[in-house]
């Protein structure tokens, strides 16, 4: 089995005199060389501001911003580049469309699944809209013929991957259904893109965001795709560098995608993601799917075969997190001690109140892999939550 | 200014390693008594920690009695030697109070900042309550 852990610098560093076992993969992942260097390298080298200056540096940063756009959209299967917007984030994207939408949303509904994250929960808030939740069973698979769409419903939103449980959800059969109601589906792939081949074509979107920081690139940077209906929707942010012209009683606007782009955007971490893309393309989606499946059910089968663990979640297909606790151990007792035995979890509630209250539980230990996990990491966990039980018997 | 019990609890832990260090705060949590289940109210719990933390104070003899609770075991055993320190002692003794013993046992620069923000909000609300004794 492929080492991928070589390949990034950070993994090789010891904490509390232990290797580390980094499984804190759905807050943020590990960076490779490569993306180091192509961040270091563009501030070393070609650091300008982008399509603004004459002069030479700022050709150079522009083209290389643009190649990235060009290799987001190959990535994800966009129509056009065009249809690429590079944002701040998957929170930052999210709130880009509920600002956008909002006088479609106001006093109206958007659907959501069982398992959202609080960052698409709440732009739709405030934007007026109120949620409704797409019917799940008991393991948390959504159940896409339950979906109730009425005149008010003006969007669903839902997330690919549970950042909680590593559920995968139907978004392909959520899309057709939506689709004969002529609504508009987002999805968040926040926790999907670094794991899985994805074509928004496929899946059949209008909107799909995600960060660059959870699929080894720079954090500060995401991406939100919008298909080519959508592409006259009003910017969520007005400023330089979106604008044809500006008189202070009307501006008209450039077209997409730096419509949707005012201000400096983070010229390297669109870049890094550029580079990120290159790295995981080089190994291939489905090899890293495959990878990735047989290290993430070798450490859920050990979870679900050890007594006096609580497995949270079973769908049909998975990845990514597991959530767990031990039976009356707090999450973050248990989460402290892995710490100190050198494996990084996350513990808490993870943003998604409202599963955790469906789950019954305040909060969760979350164990979250990526690519350059090991059967060895899965190992150490096991041991680590030996070792916790050990110490609160 | 340098106080016993405080001291003592730096010696207690001094050349510990963390995880015997996280024995030894457990091994305090089991001795704490627990709140009466009826004092653990959403008014007398403590925002800002990911473990739910409870407190409950009255005076007594110009003593402040300070009763807190977690559902955690390590905030537990950090609270039970908080104890320690400021309970049971005049509100004006508790503000003059310097707790360095944090510091000193590597609580609060090893700790998460989730977690020294959990104690922060901690040793706030028990010296908001000693300044309003005082006024």
């Amino acid at each position: 089995m492929t080492d991928f852990k070589k390949d990034f610098p950070i993994l090789e560093k010891e904490v509390y005199g232990k290797r580390l076992v980094y499984l804190d993969n759905a807050a943020t992942s590990q960076k490779p060389g490569c993306v180091l260097n192509t961040i270091s390298d563009y501030y070393r080298s070609d650091n300008s501001n982008i399509h603004r200056g004459v002069h030479y540096l700022s050709e150079v940063s522009s083209e290389k911003y643009e190649k990235a756009r060009d290799k987001v959209s190959k990535f994800i299967g966009a129509g056009e580049p065009a249809e690429v917007t590079f944002t701040a984030g998957t929170t930052d994207s999210i709130n880009q469309v509920a600002c956008s939408l909002k006088s479609i949303l106001k006093g109206n509904e958007v659907l959501v699944s069982g398992v959202e994250h609080h960052s698409n929960i709440v732009p739709w808030q405030l934007a007026g809209a109120k949620l409704r939740e797409i019917p799940m069973d008991e393991g948390c698979n959504m159940l896409p013929h339950s979906i109730e769409i009425t005149d008010k419903t003006k969007l669903i939103a839902i997330s690919h991957v549970s950042n909680v449980l590593g559920s995968v959800n139907p978004v392909k059969e959520v899309t057709e259904i939506a689709k004969e109601h002529d609504v508009p589906v987002l999805v968040d792939a926040a926790q999907s893109i670094q794991h899985m081949p994805i074509d928004v074509q496929d899946i059949g979107c209008d909107f799909l965001v995600f960060s660059g920081h959870k699929m080894y690139a720079s954090t500060g940077v995401g991406v939100l795709y919008t298909s080519e209906r959508f592409s006259g929707i009003i910017p969520a942010r007005g400023g330089g560098g979106m604008v044809d012209r500006v008189t202070l009683e009307e501006t008209t606007y450039l077209p997409p995608p730096l419509r949707y782009e005012a201000g400096t955007p983070h010229i390297a971490g669109a870049i890094s993601i550029g580079a990120a893309i290159d790295y995981m393309q080089n190994i291939g989606m489905k090899r890293i799917r495959k990878h990735e499946h047989e290290i993430y059910s070798y450490a859920r089968d050990k979870l679900l075969a050890t007594d006096g663990v609580t497995v949270y979640g079973n769908t049909d297909e998975m990845c990514g997190s597991i959530s767990f606790n031990l039976d009356d151990i707090h999450h973050y007792d248990t989460g402290l001690i892995l710490d100190k035995m050198g494996i990084a979890v996350r513990t808490g509630h993870h943003c998604a109140q409202p599963l955790m209250r469906t789950l019954g539980t305040e909060g969760t230990v979350r164990a979250s892999f990526a690519l350059y996990n090991t059967k060895e990491d899965a190992d150490r966990l096991m041991e680590g939550i030996e070792k916790v039980r050990m110490m609160y018997a | 200014m340098r106080d016993a019990v405080q001291d003592e609890i730096i010696a207690q832990f001094d050349g510990l390693e963390w995880l015997d260090k996280y024995g030894l705060l457990i091994s305090f949590a089991k001795e704490l008594e627990p709140m009466d289940e009826s004092f653990r109210t959403e008014e007398n719990s403590i925002s800002g920690c990911q473990s739910k933390v409870w407190i409950r104070t009255y005076e007594e003899d110009g003593r402040l009695i300070i009763d807190l609770d977690s559902d955690a075991m390590i905030t537990k055993g950090i609270i039970a030697l908080l104890l320690r320190v400021v309970n049971n002692r005049s509100p004006q003794e508790i503000l003059d109070l310097d707790l360095y013993f944090i510091d000193e046992i590597g609580l609060k620069s090893n700790l998460s900042p989730a977690r020294a923000d959990g104690l922060a909000s901690i040793i706030r609300r028990i010296m908001k309550v000693a300044e309003e004794k005082v006024n």
